[in-house]
């Protein structure tokens, strides 16, 4: 039996706990929107302007012809031509390129012949993702400038079309705004509630809770009924700042994507409860609310890494963590403009973690210390 | 007569509020000086210029010979600080926190481990070294306290509410430790507001508000007061003020 | 009379030691109950289970005619209990407190407004209501705690080590709000390392090392000490005049105990020995000018009973 009275003053209480922290509160209201602008922009990686230098031992016409076109294309800007690297390792070094591309001295010459002529391309792999960009644009792009400086046409033989469904542009935009839904929304909800939690514990008041006519479940469902707010409110935050800053329209229905979201939110915060249930401290309780929700939501539930294309142990263990399925959820209605027809076996699977979730917290949270 | 801790009204201002307000105190070199005072009577921002944590607003002062506004740096090398509050990593064990402590005095090598030796014997700490701090009752944590406030031989040992929790036994042995060190020649700077305990110090003052209300031996002031106890004394000199004021 | 509490043989570990070894105690009702001891003698585990906290390992506890381990969530209506550590919110006001101990008690409208008012009054922290707790004094923050605990009119008080790192004139006020509620006919069970506290107290109970030692009211234990006690004083000319004994010196001879207390010292003298004190005393204490006879306090027996278990209690454990 609960009472509305009592839940309702657990819940006050917390509120104002909530607001005479302000700083707490300023950091969960202005990390996602920070955040939405780092990933915003760090994750737009399209490579420009990439340093590059030239080893042309004999410049000839045609040679400096397609020196030029790589440096007039936009993803290499040329630092500079050498007539021959002794050491090549030293202008990577001293000039901070990235590639370099060394034209034989018979270039201009051996392109002609049936053997073709040998570009050596010299690339840093430091960086991986940059190099592999670096590799793939580099071959076609030499052909296309060698065979446009010798004017001959290339016979046609195959017609590729792509065509992109869902996110057309290819705007990461797209990407991260369903992800950081999935984060955000975890973390606000586990660490905060975890970290309530503890801190009565840690002060001492937990003691003071427990010897009152209150209720075990008055006490859980009172403190986790602001913090289920203040995630709706982050989760709101997230998409009016996708639309207006990133120009990011949900294409199907909002208002399912709201009663998912709380779905999801529910989850969180038993995850939250049940870390509070371990956690003596403050510090333990964001420490393990961090590692429980931060780092596999980022990891392993295909926001950033596919999922289908990680080994099998890592595979399971995205099947488990709830933000796999809120993704999936939040990507068919934001992207697809999909619904419960379609959705209905992820949200099923979140529902049912949250439960068994929430049974178990309330089944270890202790009347006594 | 010399005095290991001098001061010519000392005083400490935050804005409108004087905090220690013209305070004259000489302690001699060995003695056991009680410094008591009600929570935000102004004792602790009297420690911290004693100790050169703060610089005073006006007046001056001298601590083991130095200057408490020119000279802090050297004044720290030759003093001791205790707290209740913050002393000991519960996380380390009793020998790990004496070496932690030595080191921040620059000691090292073999000195640092004969004075260990000789602290830990002296306190009774011995068979303690390898215990987690932590798992101590309290009375052998504030012996722990003392001895590394104590390993590098300070002049003045300043004890700032170092009795909590303590019943009579453990707290009388507390005590007779502090009286063995300044039997050595110690000087002791001691803040409480356990009245019973402070009837132990040679001599003792009573700040109220910022000023030193009553200065002198126990006996001294109980007999020009007619007070049977410095309790009594303590009580009757706060009277006029309410229990109003923050800690 | 009937117990409010009663304790049979009550046995609790704590850490992997045991911190109450089978203990048995009655404490009346209405009554102002001491639980006296050194650090680490079992108070808290006592109070923790009084406070239904934590269960017992073994033993029978009656509270307000309920058994403990079946009872306690009606016990819980009835108790107000009052930890050792500050435990309120510091970052809600006086009255934000109060309100909220008086909501999850289930106290409205004019009632509350009344007991909160009444609160307020009796600890005498009506012009700081709307301060928030953590800016409290010390003592301030005690006399909040204890209004808290009382808002639904409980029958019992549990109060672990209230006043531990108040100043004495807060420490005094205290105790006398705690007299005035066992005017009013609530019982107390006070835990305290202070002896002058333990005074105030109707009955006492000291524990030591999880174990009751002695009990009764202060003048029934002042009545059981068994020695003749002197206060040693130094010439009135002397220099220095507090006096110090160390603890690991051996007593005069003809003398059980001595250590100082108030500045000068006291000396236990064994039943039936002759001759002059004080020349005695003089042997091992040559600045001794005078010994006089005195009335042994609750410190005294406190030192009394403890001294010959303690020996290596250097650390109060």
């Amino acid at each position: 039996m609960m009472s509305g009275s009592r839940l309702a003053t657990i819940a006050r209480k917390e509120v104002r706990h909530i607001f005479r922290d302000w700083q707490t509160l300023v950091v969960v209201l202005v990390m996602p929107v920070m955040m939405m602008f780092l990933y915003g922009y760090a994750l737009n990686a399209d490579a420009k302007e990439i340093p590059v230098m030239i080893e042309m031992p004999s410049p000839a016409p045609e040679t400096r012809q397609v020196a030029d076109k790589i440096d007039a294309s936009s993803l290499f800007s040329v630092r500079g031509t050498v007539p021959t690297a002794s050491d090549p390792r030293e202008l990577f070094r001293l000039h901070g390129i990235k590639a370099l591309f060394r034209f034989p001295s018979g270039f201009a010459r051996d392109v002609r012949r049936p053997g073709g002529a040998r570009v050596q391309v010299l690339v840093d792999g430091s960086d991986p993702n940059l190099g592999t960009i670096i590799r793939n644009a580099a071959e076609p792009m030499l052909l296309g400038a060698t065979l446009e400086v010798l004017g001959v046409e290339q016979p046609k033989v195959l017609d590729l079309r792509t065509l992109i469904l869902y996110n057309p542009e290819q705007r990461s935009a797209l990407f991260f705004v369903p992800g950081l839904m999935a984060v955000i929304l975890l973390m606000i909800s586990a660490l905060l509630t975890s970290v309530a939690i503890a801190r009565e514990k840690e002060l001492g008041t937990m003691g003071q809770l427990l010897v009152s006519p209150l209720r075990p479940l008055e006490i859980i469902v009172g403190k986790i009924i602001p913090y289920l707010f203040l995630a709706a409110v982050d989760g709101f935050l997230i998409l009016a700042v996708g639309r207006v800053a990133f120009g990011v329209r949900i294409a199907g229905n909002p208002w399912f994507l709201g009663a998912c979201s709380l779905a999801y939110i529910f989850t969180a915060l038993s995850i939250g409860l049940l870390i509070s249930t371990l956690a003596k401290r403050q510090q333990h309780a964001m420490f393990m609310a961090l590692g429980a929700t931060m780092m596999p939501t980022v990891l392993l539930s295909g926001f950033i890494f596919p999922v289908a294309s990680m080994p099998l142990p890592l595979r399971i263990l995205s099947h488990i963590i709830p933000a796999t399925y809120f993704l999936e959820i939040v990507r068919g209605i934001i992207l697809k403009g999909v619904g419960l027809k379609e959705l209905w076996t992820p949200l099923i699977v979140l529902m049912g973690e949250g439960l068994l979730l929430m049974g178990i917290a309330i089944r270890k949270f202790k009347v006594k210390l | 007569m010399e005095y290991s801790i001098r001061t010519e009204h000392l005083t400490k201002s935050f804005g409108a509020f004087t905090a220690v307000d013209h305070i004259d105190v000489a302690v001699e070199k060995g003695e056991v000086f009680g410094f008591l005072g009600a929570n935000g009577a102004g004792k602790t921002t009297a420690i911290r210029m004693l100790c050169g944590l703060l610089a005073p607003t006006s007046g001056r002062g001298t601590v083991a010979g130095f200057d408490i506004i020119a000279e802090t740096a050297k004044i720290r090398t030759r003093i001791g600080y205790m707290s209740q509050k913050f002393s000991l990593y519960p996380d380390l064990s009793v020998a790990e926190n004496l070496r932690l402590y030595g080191g921040l005095y620059g000691l090292g090598g073999g000195e640092l481990k004969d004075r260990i030796k000789e602290m830990a014997g002296f306190l009774g700490l011995g068979d303690l070294l390898p215990r987690i701090t932590g798992s101590l009752p309290w009375g052998w944590q504030q012996r722990l306290s003392l001895a590394c406030a104590n390993l590098h031989r300070p002049e003045i040992l300043f004890l700032d509410e170092p009795t909590g929790s303590v019943d009579p036994v453990s707290r009388r042995n507390f005590w007779d430790l502090i009286h063995r060190l300044s039997a050595q020649g110690t000087t002791i700077f001691i803040t409480s507001h356990y009245m019973d305990e402070v009837e132990y110090c040679h001599r003792l003052s009573i700040m109220i508000e910022g000023r030193i209300a009553a200065i002198g031996s126990p006996r001294d002031l109980k007999r020009e007061h007619g007070c049977a106890t410095i309790h009594d004394l303590f009580l009757r000199l706060m009277e006029r003020k309410s229990d109003g004021s923050p800690a | 009379m009937e117990s409010i509490v009663s304790i049979r043989s009550l046995a609790k570990d704590h850490a992997g030691e045991k911190a109450l070894r089978g203990i048995s105690l009655e404490v009346p009702d209405p009554c102002l109950f001491g639980l006296i001891g050194a650090d680490g003698a079992g108070k808290s585990t006592l109070m923790n289970i009084l406070a239904t906290l934590s269960d017992p390992d073994s033993g029978e506890v009656r509270m307000l005619g309920l058994d403990l381990r079946k009872g306690f969530p009606r016990i819980r209506d009835d108790i107000g209990y009052m930890p050792q550590r500050f435990s309120l919110y510091q970052d809600l006001s006086v009255l934000e407190n109060l309100d909220f101990f008086a909501d999850i008690f289930g106290i409205r409208g004019k009632a509350k407004a009344e007991r909160m008012d009444h609160l307020l009054e009796f600890a005498g922290l009506a012009p700081f209501k709307g301060r928030r707790a953590g800016l409290l004094s010390g003592g301030m923050k005690q006399k909040l705690a204890l209004a808290c605990t009382l808002i639904h009119h409980p029958k019992l008080l549990l109060l672990d080590e209230p006043t531990v790192g108040v100043d004495p004139v807060a420490r005094r006020d205290f105790w006398t709000m705690l007299k005035s509620l066992r005017a009013q006919g609530i019982s107390l069970i006070v835990s305290t390392p202070y002896m002058d506290e333990a005074a105030l107290c109707d009955s006492l109970a000291l524990l030591h090392q999880g174990a009751v030692i002695a009990g009764g009211s202060p003048a029934e234990m002042l009545a059981a000490y068994p020695y003749r006690l002197y206060r040693v004083e130094a010439a009135p000319d002397a220099r220095i005049s507090t006096l110090n004994y160390p603890g690991d010196k051996p007593p005069p001879p003809g003398f059980e105990l001595i250590y100082p207390s108030g500045g000068s010292l006291h000396a236990a003298e064994k039943p039936g020995q002759a001759g002059d004190p004080l020349g005695r005393l003089r042997l091992a204490v040559p600045e001794a000018a005078s010994a006089t006879m005195l009335e042994p306090a609750l410190e005294d027996c406190f030192f009394a009973l403890l001294s010959g278990k303690t020996a290596n209690a250097a650390g109060g454990a």
